[in-house]
């Protein structure tokens, strides 16, 4: 026994090596596939696109976000048509669009990134702790995040919403993240349960191998994959709800989103005032963003996932 | 001489795939009288289940019959069109998958099931189609009145005796069994052994047995071919190749398993691994890991030859053994 | 959203707080927790919940009224969805790989990610825009309702029963796109997954045509799980339906919903959040029963 302690006691710093040195090579590998996949590339170009543009708002937009273009209209302007001062027209709070849209990227992908994390965090805790510990924590689990996901989602997150109180940015983030984490769950635990069957955790269960040891080195890097691949999904989804709830009116006051600009839009009638763009750009940006990530997590989980391969 | 039932001449079956293309079988070539068996031996992934699905043709959508023909009493099944080949299948040949679990519907009833080609291929009443069904069932050793229930209310033993029943519902020539009795334990192997050998006595039937345990087919059939990575390496009675074998890897195959009577030794094994079928060694695929191995053996392919008569050897140990003729392509590798 | 912290994350547990005096002694919401709670369920049960905090009408009144519209709305637009999305799903399975696959599975995926509501714009804007579209009578502006206000109040006769049809077409049509991507993106992967079932290759083996291969073997067996999908889904539709009914102007729950979050009308909120639950619940216990028709593995546990 004193020798396995000793063993055991020595090995993490080379273990930890190791295990880098063969994350290092599947990373390789991953690159490659996605290298070949056209899925994948159009995806990632589409996301890179945009997390360029968030990068570099402040040189890209005209003007700061929320800034009026002058003062000698004020709140109740109609808004002006694209020109060429003014790439996509004026607003009704007279702010250039074209600015706004631009500004609007970082908050989308900003909420969008960090609600996916939480509900990933969240979603892969509550999966990993259900599926490993089994029992009644299971089943209590289980129902719990079965009612959590029957409730239409809008109706949880202004519950969620309320019980917060603000609506900044992070309270947004706290919102959406902690709506989304039910579905990520449920399929953390399903690879849990899948991988506590098999052999290989019963023998180093054997070995003596403390229930931690377990779950980081056998659990943890199966499923990891799965939840790259997922979060990736989930901040799609993320994206789109922020934009739901910026449309109605839900969102953080001193931030601007596309969903709020959609909005603003919609509320001053742009179509009918003749700028059509003022809706058309921010939700096309919204829809490639989300086919963005939705092809580019599509593509991940299928050379993730090797049960998917052989297809 | 007559013609045999089948016929199956240098085929080549390939698979499309994102790392490349599989070689999956490379020119097998063997014949099948009515009334023989044939068992079909190797390692797992060697082409033995490809061979059998091809002979219906019912590889996946990535796999395709390159070269080659499979005579079926004197019509190339390679080459005929699909719904002629669909008035082939199980009418004449059929097959026992292995691994019953997932070879049934779930959702349909095992009568059902077992009517279901009967039904396609046969102009009869439902009724007697039921009846036959049940016939069958009896046959394999089932309890008829089980006729209505569904695949997940039997045991693996009792899936495959209903796959069994299923294979023989349109009394077909040739019944092909990939690995019937693998996923069982030992006593039901045998049961089910026993019942194929009956079947096989009593109406006549031709098989193909395919399997990775030699001890299996030593047991059923009367001739065995052994693949090794895509390529035939042996053909012959089964008694012979089993006592006398020729090529290194029937030997090795051979020596693998532990003599019940002989002395108390751990069997040898193959040293080495199974070659990349993308990739395969040029040459005689198996010289990597032959012992026997000299240079014309990594130069040239061996064509599977005979060298005595009921025996056909892969192998350039004896001299009678020719070389593939190589294709343009290959030729032009270093 | 400003307003009140606190509101009942579920239905069992209400706490009100912070609100008016008077409110308070008008809603009962002075006596203890427990009298709350037992006062709650007592009305829940006999259908009294309340009154609207801005209508002044009683909740249940308001509730129904709008209930129906949205069922009318969801019904519709959901059994266009099921139709042509198990429809497009399965001969995009089918044929896999093929340009109608990869044409609609790309389509799916893009109006997947689409936000309803913008959808529901553009197509206002096209469709209901007397300049672009030829057929000047889909009148969807935001301030026609479900039926022409110069009707006059509903009556089930021609002219109100044709009205409301017109005005279901580009509110049904926007969330029909908008979760048909889903079903069809669903069916499809399932049936896929059927396909290469080893039950599949035994009907092949059997001679059976391809086309019956599909509608015997791969059919049955793909469905249950798109069945169970749906059912989940169907939360996602319904916040779709929310949007869809903002930005249509049909008055039905969704649109009260935000209303109602608007003027922090509670108890209106707070039942909603009820038959939410509720029509989740039933639509997954409909969905549980039609699975156990259709897999004889299932049994009740």
């Amino acid at each position: 026994m004193a020798t396995i302690d000793v063993a055991r006691r020595r090995a993490p710093a080379s273990l930890l090596a190791a295990s880098l040195a063969v994350t290092a090579r599947r990373l390789g590998e991953v690159w490659a596939e996605i290298r070949r996949s056209p899925t994948a590339l159009v995806g990632l170009g589409i996301l890179i696109f945009f997390v360029a543009i968030a990068l570099f708002a402040p040189l890209l937009a005209h003007y700061p976000p929320l800034a009026r273009v002058s003062e000698s209209c004020n709140p109740i302007c109609p808004g002006s048509p694209p020109s060429s001062q003014f790439p996509l027209g004026t607003s009704s709070r007279n702010a250039d669009i074209y600015s706004e849209v631009i500004w609007g990227t970082q908050i989308s992908l900003f909420v969008g990134i960090l609600s996916a994390i939480v509900a990933s965090v969240v979603g892969t805790t509550v999966g990993l702790i259900s599926g490993f510990a089994g029992g009644w924590i299971d089943e209590v689990v289980m129902r719990f995040n079965d009612i959590v996901l029957s409730i239409p989602w809008l109706v949880l997150m202004i519950i969620v919403a309320a019980l917060i109180g603000t609506i900044d940015v992070a309270g947004l983030i706290l919102v959406i993240g902690l709506t989304g984490w039910s579905l990520t769950a449920r399929v953390i635990r399903a690879q849990v349960l899948s991988v506590k069957e098999r052999m290989f955790v019963e023998r180093a269960r054997m070995i003596g191998s403390s229930n931690l040891h377990l779950l980081w080195r056998h659990i943890f890097p199966n499923a990891f994959p799965l939840i790259f691949a997922n979060t990736i999904l989930t901040v799609a989804v993320s994206i789109l709800s922020e934009s739901v709830l910026a449309f109605l009116g839900l969102s953080t006051p001193d931030h601007v989103s596309w969903g709020k600009i959609i909005s603003e839009a919609y509320e001053n009638h742009a179509i009918l005032n003749g700028n059509a763009l003022w809706i058309v750009v921010p939700g096309l940006c919204i829809v490639v963003l989300v086919f963005g990530f939705y092809l580019f997590g599509y593509a991940l989980d299928e050379i993730l996932n090797p049960r998917l391969r052989r297809r | 001489m007559s013609l045999p039932l089948l016929e199956v001449r240098d085929l080549v079956v390939e698979f499309a795939t994102r790392r490349g293309t599989v070689h999956a079988v490379g020119g097998a070539s063997f014949e099948l009288e009515e009334g023989e068996s044939l068992g079909l031996a190797g390692e797992s992934g060697c082409g033995k289940t490809t061979t059998a699905l091809s002979l219906m043709r019912l590889l996946p959508q990535n796999g395709r019959i390159v070269s080659g023909s499979i005579r079926f009493q004197g019509r190339d099944l390679a080459t005929a069109a699909e719904a002629s080949l669909r008035r082939v299948r199980w009418r004449q040949i059929s097959i026992v998958f292995q691994g019953a679990m997932n070879s049934l519907n779930p959702v349909h009833r095992i009568g059902k099931q077992i009517m279901e080609p009967i039904l396609q291929h046969e102009h009869v009443e439902p009724k007697e189609a039921r009846a036959r069904a049940t016939e069958l069932l009896e046959l394999v050793g089932l309890p008829a009145r089980r006729i209505d229930e569904f695949p997940h209310e039997f045991s693996g033993g009792m899936r495959q005796r209903v796959m069994i029943a299923m294979a023989l519902a349109c009394r077909p020539k040739l019944v092909i069994a990939d690995e019937p009795v693998t996923a069982l334990d030992v006593m039901i192997q045998a049961q089910i052994l026993d019942l194929l050998e009956r079947l096989q006595r009593e109406l006549g039937l031709s098989m193909i047995f395919i399997s990775h345990d030699l001890s299996v087919l030593a047991e059923t059939c009367d001739h065995v071919a052994i693949m090794y990575a895509g390529k035939m390496m042996e053909l012959g009675r089964t008694v012979d190749v089993f006592t006398d074998p020729k090529h290194p890897y029937t030997q090795g195959l051979v020596g693998a398993f532990p003599d019940v009577r002989g002395p108390r030794v751990m069997p040898a094994s193959i040293p080495g691994l199974v070659p990349s079928l993308i990739s395969p060694p040029s040459g005689c695929v198996f010289h990597p890991r032959c012992k026997f191995a000299f240079d014309r053996c990594a130069r040239a392919e061996p064509a599977l030859s005979e060298i005595s008569g009921d025996r056909r050897t892969a192998c350039f140990l004896y001299p009678e053994v020719t070389e593939v003729p190589q294709r343009p392509l290959e030729a032009t590798t270093p | 959203m400003p307003g009140d912290p606190t509101l009942s994350l579920f239905p069992r547990d209400p706490k009100y707080e912070g609100l008016a005096q008077y409110n308070r002694a008008l809603f009962g919401l002075d006596k203890s927790p427990w009298e709350q709670f037992v006062i709650y369920l007592q009305r829940t049960v006999t259908l009294d919940w309340g009154t609207s905090y801005r209508l002044g009408e009683p909740v249940i009144n308001v509730l129904a009224g709008d209930l129906a519209w949205t069922l009318l709305l969801v019904g519709t637009s959901t059994i266009f969805t099921i139709l042509i999305g198990m429809l497009v799903g399965s001969y995009a399975a089918w044929r896999r790989g093929k340009p109608f696959d990869i044409t609609s599975t790309g389509i799916g995926i893009f109006l997947y990610g689409m936000p309803i509501f913008w959808l529901g714009l553009m197509l206002q804007a096209t469709l209901g825009n007397p300049r672009f579209h030829p057929f000047s009578w889909w009148p969807v502006y935001p301030t026609n309702l479900y039926y022409d206000d110069t009707l006059g109040p509903w009556r089930w006769d021609g002219a109100h029963i044709w009205s409301t049809l017109v005005h279901l077409i580009l509110p049904a049509m926007t969330l029909a796109l908008g979760s048909l991507a889903g079903v069809s993106l669903v069916m499809r992967s399932s049936l896929i997954d059927t396909m290469t079932e080893d039950f599949v290759v035994t009907a092949r083996a059997k001679g059976l045509s391809e086309r019956q291969v599909l509608l015997r073997h791969i059919f049955p067996n793909g469905l249950p799980p798109m069945v169970s999908l749906i059912a989940l889904d169907l939360a996602f539709i319904i916040g779709g339906a929310y949007q869809v009914e903002v930005v249509f102007g049909y008055r039905g729950i969704g649109y009260r919903t935000i209303q109602a979050i608007d003027d922090l009308d509670y108890p209106l909120l707070q039942f909603i959040i009820v038959i939410g639950g509720v029509a989740i619940v039933l639509a997954n216990l409909v969905s549980d029963f039609i699975l156990l028709r259709l897999d004889p593995r299932i049994k009740i546990a």
